[in-house]
């Protein structure tokens, strides 16, 4: 899209050919670009791929979810809102918003340093560290929700230093924002990482030789262009948090209206064999994340459109 | 504005790409640092810009030592090769970040800094284009952005990187023109890295010739195209062409030829000898003026524009000689013809001056 664009510019490009008419048709092609135009490809078959992508997310995603709606709708409305909305289903929700919220902050800022670190510097063992950072996507949960407890326990090497501070780290929310930022740590630098490493230099030295600060180069400079990428590894990273289940029930300590998650209230409520409050849970649960994340998914497109406005 | 290099060396790792350079520009000129690739004028740009460091050597901005200062302090305004705008910013936003970015007690208002930037996007006639992002203009327009960018910090020194490197033939001449407009205007002192030997002779006021990490010569477009200093000066600038000879007796052999040039004030021993293409003369084989001349067999004839080039063969070495039409038709230059050559103007370099690469 972008080299039509420039091409249609290349050709008006001398200052004095540029009348408001050619501003206008490029304006014109732009649009005509960004609508449901669909230009000639190498590799035909936008009809049979756009039916199979349809078919293929309906029946791995929308069914389920299709499924899991309407077995929630028997409830009825008030039925529905009935299960709901009892202090320790909110309390829950709470919980695990905030927790999986925190972490994913808590990620956004070590994720963007552990990001620029493999980016922009060569040292020994990096390769290492590289592969350290995809090990939480490969290691079971329950795992890594039991060497953290072990680990943060007040008798536990580093629970018990914490201790003497003063500070509770397992069986408390911390200890879930502890656990949902190990498993959230990949999203921010994967999807960083490939940004940072497209970002010309010259774009900071240009910011220096202007006479800005490094703290103004960084934040007005490099924090911009790699914003788009940020929100896509916090949205990932919230999403990952939100239904983490396996590292935290071991880490929580699950204590109902404090640290007690929705993914745990829903097992809880399948045990009691409330298979209509379970889903009417799920139901409320895959709501509030869809509209954030289509928040989250408006916003960066946003942002993306101001980057790189065709 | 003058600024002077004293032996500055900069090195990366193993490779020297900065040798002593002792360099001086004066105030309120127009100077090419021109060469090939690798032969350091980049990094020397850079170094005057404060975007690198110097290994050794000092360089003074009006006599006060600059090696130590901070780009921000120096007051050179910067423009990259890639244009380098950011990409988040529109148009009128590139322009204005440097007065945005200036200590809160320096800084104007954020009206006058708007107006600023509107007179500098006159001046380099985008004023319409303000609100757009660097993505939606052509190379031309950036290039000229991220120029309004340089100069919106009131540099006392502008540096120019490769600035039409990356743009088409015909924008890139429309370019150079107006900046050498803008410059006759501004007279900021102002240096330009290229290696486009057509732009450094047309555009400045002086041409910096560099190779491999040092200056061959520095002089006016005319100076370095007439009368080249070395032999590296010869071949870089222009079309030549190139003969190994062997120095007897006040006389140049050239070797496997039987053609002499005389060679008076040049020490005897192994020489090179250069002729442009324009002072190789053809004469034609029956009169009395080609009697004692060497040979030459028309190989292609390649005739664009006023002048045609000629590739000839003489003696089984490649010849290469440029006149205009006129002289082309009445001389009935055709391939296969042979025709006695008369080198107007060789240009002896002994085996003492500097190797070229």
């Amino acid at each position: 899209m972008s080299g039509a664009g420039a091409n249609v510019c290349n050709r008006v490009s001398l200052a004095s050919a540029l009348t408001v008419l050619q501003e206008r048709a490029q304006r014109g092609a732009t649009r005509e670009n960004r609508g449901m135009h669909v230009r000639y490809s190498v590799l035909p078959g936008f009809g049979p791929t756009l039916g199979l992508t349809l078919t293929w997310l309906s029946l791995i995603v929308l069914l389920p979810l299709a499924a899991l709606a309407i077995h929630a709708a028997g409830l009825g409305w008030s039925g529905f809102w009935h299960e709901v909305l009892t202090p320790r289903v909110l309390a829950a929700f709470r919980v695990s918003f905030t927790t999986a919220f925190a972490a994913a902050l808590i990620n956004l800022v070590f994720g963007l340093l552990v990001a620029w670190v493999l980016v922009r510097y060569r040292f020994p063992g990096q390769r290492l560290v590289d592969a350290l950072v995809d090990l939480p996507f490969a290691l079971p949960t329950a795992v890594a929700g039991i060497a953290l407890s072990s680990l943060y326990a007040t008798n536990g090497w580093i629970g018990a230093i914490l201790a003497g501070w003063g500070i509770k780290v397992a069986f408390t929310p911390l200890g879930i924002v502890m656990a949902l930022t190990f498993v959230g740590l990949p999203f921010v630098v994967r999807t960083v990482e490939p940004v940072l490493q497209d970002l010309p230099a010259e774009e900071e030295e240009a910011a220096m030789s202007l006479g800005a600060s490094r703290w103004q180069t960084f934040s007005r400079v490099i924090l911009p262009a790699l914003a788009p990428a940020l929100l896509t590894g916090f949205a990932l990273a919230f999403a990952r948090g939100l239904g983490e289940y396996g590292s935290v029930i071991f880490i929580a300590g699950n204590m109902p209206g404090i640290s007690e998650i929705v993914p745990l209230l829903i097992i809880i409520k399948l045990e009691q064999f409330n298979y209509h409050g379970a889903t009417a849970i799920g139901t409320m649960m895959l709501m509030l994340s869809f509209v954030l994340l289509l928040v989250i998914n408006l916003l960066q497109s946003w942002m993306r459109t101001r980057h790189h406005a065709q | 504005m003058t600024i002077t290099v004293s032996q500055v060396t900069k090195r990366f790792g193993s490779f020297l790409a900065l040798d002593a350079v002792d360099l001086h520009v004066r105030s309120g000129e127009l100077l090419a640092l021109l060469g090939p690739s690798g032969s350091g004028k980049t990094t020397l740009l850079r170094i005057l810009g404060g975007l690198d460091r110097a290994d050794t050597g000092s360089i003074t901005f009006f006599g006060e030592e600059a090696l130590g200062l901070t780009p921000r302090d120096r007051q050179v305004g910067f423009v990259f090769q890639h244009y380098s705008l950011f990409r988040h910013m529109t148009v009128h936003d590139n322009v204005a970040f440097g007065l945005d970015v200036r200590p809160r007690k320096d800084r104007l208002t954020r009206a006058e800094i708007s107006e600023k930037v509107t007179d500098l996007l006159e001046l380099v006639q985008l004023a319409p284009l303000a609100d757009r992002y660097p993505a939606q203009l052509s190379g031309g327009q950036r290039q000229r952005v991220a120029l309004a960018r340089a100069l919106a910090i009131e540099p006392k020194v502008l540096l120019l990187d490769e600035p039409f490197g990356a743009l088409d033939a015909k924008v890139r001449k429309e370019l150079r023109r107006w900046l050498r407009r803008l410059h006759d205007e501004m007279h900021i002192t102002s240096v330009f890295v290229t290696h486009d030997q057509e732009e450094a002779l047309e555009l400045a006021d002086r041409v910096v010739v560099m190779n491999s990490g040092r200056v061959e010569q520095v002089g006016t477009p005319g100076e370095v195209y007439d009368q080249p200093a070395s032999p590296f000066v010869y071949d870089f600038l222009g079309n030549v062409n190139r003969f190994e000879c062997m120095i007897r007796n006040g006389e140049a052999r050239l070797s496997g030829l039987s053609l002499t040039v005389p060679a008076t004030a040049i020490a005897p021993g192994p020489a090179v000898v250069f002729v442009r293409p324009h002072d190789v003369e053809l004469v034609p084989c029956d009169g009395d003026a080609g009697a004692g001349l060497p040979r030459a067999r028309v190989r292609h004839i390649f005739s664009v524009g006023p002048t045609a080039r000629v590739e000839l063969d003489i003696e089984g070495h490649p010849l290469e000689a440029v006149m205009d039409q006129d002289r082309l038709r009445s001389l009935n230059v055709h391939s296969g013809n042979w025709y006695a050559v008369r080198l107007t103007r060789p240009r002896l370099f002994g085996a003492g001056t500097r190797e070229l690469p």
